[in-house]
């Protein structure tokens, strides 16, 4: 027993102070540029360690309005450009993400794995996904049409994720059974029996891929060319254009947009995809 | 949802009568394969248009002879690639610190859904939100976030500063490689937390008390009973946070301290507009990170669960 207890003592006595020690230096160095990006975008001037000359909206203003420097486009204008794109995605996506999920979670069929691998991990990423729109669609992209279909399918493993864990928790083939031998054609049951019971997920589905299609920046960058800047072309010319306190507001105006969109999910009340975004 | 490669068939046979029976259903087998091709089809539609055809011409574009229209054939962008010792060390950088990045952060990421699964933990939704809202940040606010703590003006910077004197210049390590390796890992660590959370989820606990309640230590349960049961997690893990990593853009792009694949992409296209070399730079990329993620899944016990 003695030399077991001997061995054993340096997990038992420290194993649980080093596991805690590594998850509060995780959230010390995950959420503390946060918060001092969202307090230093109301100080005047930071020279020092800290920040100071508070409270001023100097920095805001400058984002909110735009100023010719860095920002030279108000944040409104691109805020609203990005949420256009970004809903063109979710559009999309609720037409090709549902279906899709509906045949993985219902029905056995060959090949039906590698149809869930490849609508659940995104086929290419931002950047080489953006490399071949650059040649095969050039007249769309000064329209943000081209954003718009690349948004929906980088973003679609999103919706189909979240759509599914939906249906798993519903027995899928009693309910459609039931409509059926109740007289609905099955067209009718997928849309006012199926569709409707899945809103949950089809809610927190569109919350995320909508924020995520409107941070996008990887594609967005390469395939942008003139007009409004997306909102992440905007926060990239303000972390490099702008002063470092402008670009701590124009990454806060973000901050706020993820808050809000976290605080919606929690209102859905859909946990796995507030874990997910 | 997880993914179990090895039960899948060939698809292919009998297309012909596939076909026909989905156009023209006669039973109610048959209705029901059309309605799967019908509920797959808008997807499908999708992946053709914005994912198969763009990457097709992509890879037309990389054998182009001239440079604004795509025509003739050549291997020159590819033999590029292969000969010049430069674009070999841009390759090399991008794998070392592709692995070495992900290494830790599955390092990080296992002692962190350990806690998360097996402590009581104060204040438990807020930590999760923390630990959660870094995935929705892009790149380029991941390298805002390390420039905030270890830029020139820095915070960690002005600490270590104030504490040994030194100048804060010197200490800012923010567009160094080390600063880099920390923006990465800011990104890479929620991903791979997340993914291992679902595992642990999984992990069948009365093994683990009762291995406990036969003598050993916390470490020698956790070697032993707790590891191998994450193990298809953790290989999971790996492949999916391994082609985040190669994947980094944005942080890459302001942080600029090292020469990455997709950095030298963005470069190809910036300077000069040479797009023939971008596109096969594009395509070796991935076509390496396809096969890598094909092999992965049908030879590994790896488990894709998101």
């Amino acid at each position: 027993m003695a030399p077991s207890t001997a061995r054993s003592s340096l997990s038992a006595r420290f194993g649980r102070s080093f596991v805690t020690l590594i998850l509060i230096a995780t959230l010390v160095f995950l959420s503390l540029p946060v918060v001092l990006t969202f307090v230093s975008s109301f100080a005047a001037e930071w020279v020092g360690p800290l920040p100071s000359g508070f409270l001023t909206f100097g920095n805001w203003n400058d984002v909110i309005t735009g100023t010719d420097v860095g920002a030279d486009v108000s944040v409104g204008s691109s805020l609203l450009y990005s949420a256009g794109l970004a809903l063109g995605g979710v559009i999309i996506n609720i037409c090709v993400g549902v279906p899709i999920a509906y045949a993985i979670a219902r029905y056995e069929f060959p090949g039906r794995d590698w149809v869930n691998v490849f609508a659940i991990l995104p086929l290419a990423p931002g950047i080489i996904l953006g490399i071949a729109f650059l040649r095969t669609y050039p007249d769309l992209s000064t329209s943000g049409i081209a954003l718009v279909i690349g948004y929906s399918l980088l973003k679609s493993p999103y919706m189909v994720m979240a759509v599914q864990s939906s249906f798993q928790s519903m027995d899928l083939r009693r309910i459609e059974e039931s409509s059926r031998s109740l007289g609905a054609s099955w067209i009718r049951t997928f849309l006012t029996v199926i569709v409707p019971n899945a809103k949950e997920g089809i809610i927190a589905g569109s919350i995320i891929s909508w924020t995520l299609a409107a941070a996008e920046f990887n594609f967005s960058y390469i395939v942008y060319s003139r007009g409004t800047p997306p909102l992440s072309i905007f926060l990239y010319n303000n972390i490099t254009n702008a002063s470092f306190l402008n670009a701590a507001a124009a990454v806060s105006v973000f901050f706020l947009l993820i808050a809000l969109v976290t605080i919606a999910l929690q209102i859905v009340g859909n946990q796995a995809a507030i874990r997910r975004l | 949802m997880s993914v179990d490669i090895d039960s899948v068939t060939g698809p292919l046979g009998r297309l012909r009568g596939v076909t026909k029976s989905v156009i023209w259903p006669r039973s109610e087998r048959h209705r029901e394969r059309r309605r799967i091709v019908g509920l797959c089809l808008p997807f499908l539609i999708l992946l053709l248009f914005s994912g198969v055809v763009p990457l097709a011409e992509m890879f037309r574009i990389s054998f182009s002879e001239a440079r604004l229209v795509t025509e003739g054939f050549t291997l020159q962008y590819y033999e590029q690639l292969l000969v010049d010792p430069y674009y070999r060390t841009v390759a090399f950088n991008t794998l070392w610190f592709a692995l070495a990045t992900t290494i830790t952060s599955i390092a990080i990421a296992v002692p962190v859904a350990h806690a998360l699964a097996k402590y009581e933990l104060p204040g438990e939704s807020v930590i999760l939100t923390i630990l959660s809202f870094p995935n929705s940040l892009p790149g380029i606010v991941a390298a805002f976030m390390i420039i905030v703590l270890f830029g020139n003006t820095g915070l960690i910077t002005n600490v270590i500063a104030a504490f040994s004197g030194q100048s804060a210049i010197d200490l800012a390590i923010a567009t160094s490689v080390g600063g880099l390796f920390l923006a990465y890992l800011y990104s890479m660590v929620p991903r791979a937390l997340l993914l291992l959370r679902g595992t642990y989820a999984e992990v069948n606990t009365d093994a683990e008390e009762a291995a406990r309640s036969l003598g050993a230590t916390p470490f020698e349960t956790f070697r032993y009973v707790t590891l191998p049961q994450i193990k298809p997690g953790l290989i999971g893990a790996f492949v999916l946070v391994f082609r985040t990593a190669l994947a980094i853009f944005g942080t890459i792009l302001i942080l600029k301290s090292l020469l990455v694949w997709t950095l030298q992409i963005d470069r190809e296209i910036a300077q000069g507009f040479n797009i023939a070399q971008a596109s096969a730079m594009a395509t070796v990329w991935f076509v390496f990170v396809f096969t890598f993620t094909l092999l992965a899944l049908r030879y590994t016990s790896a488990e894709v669960s998101l």
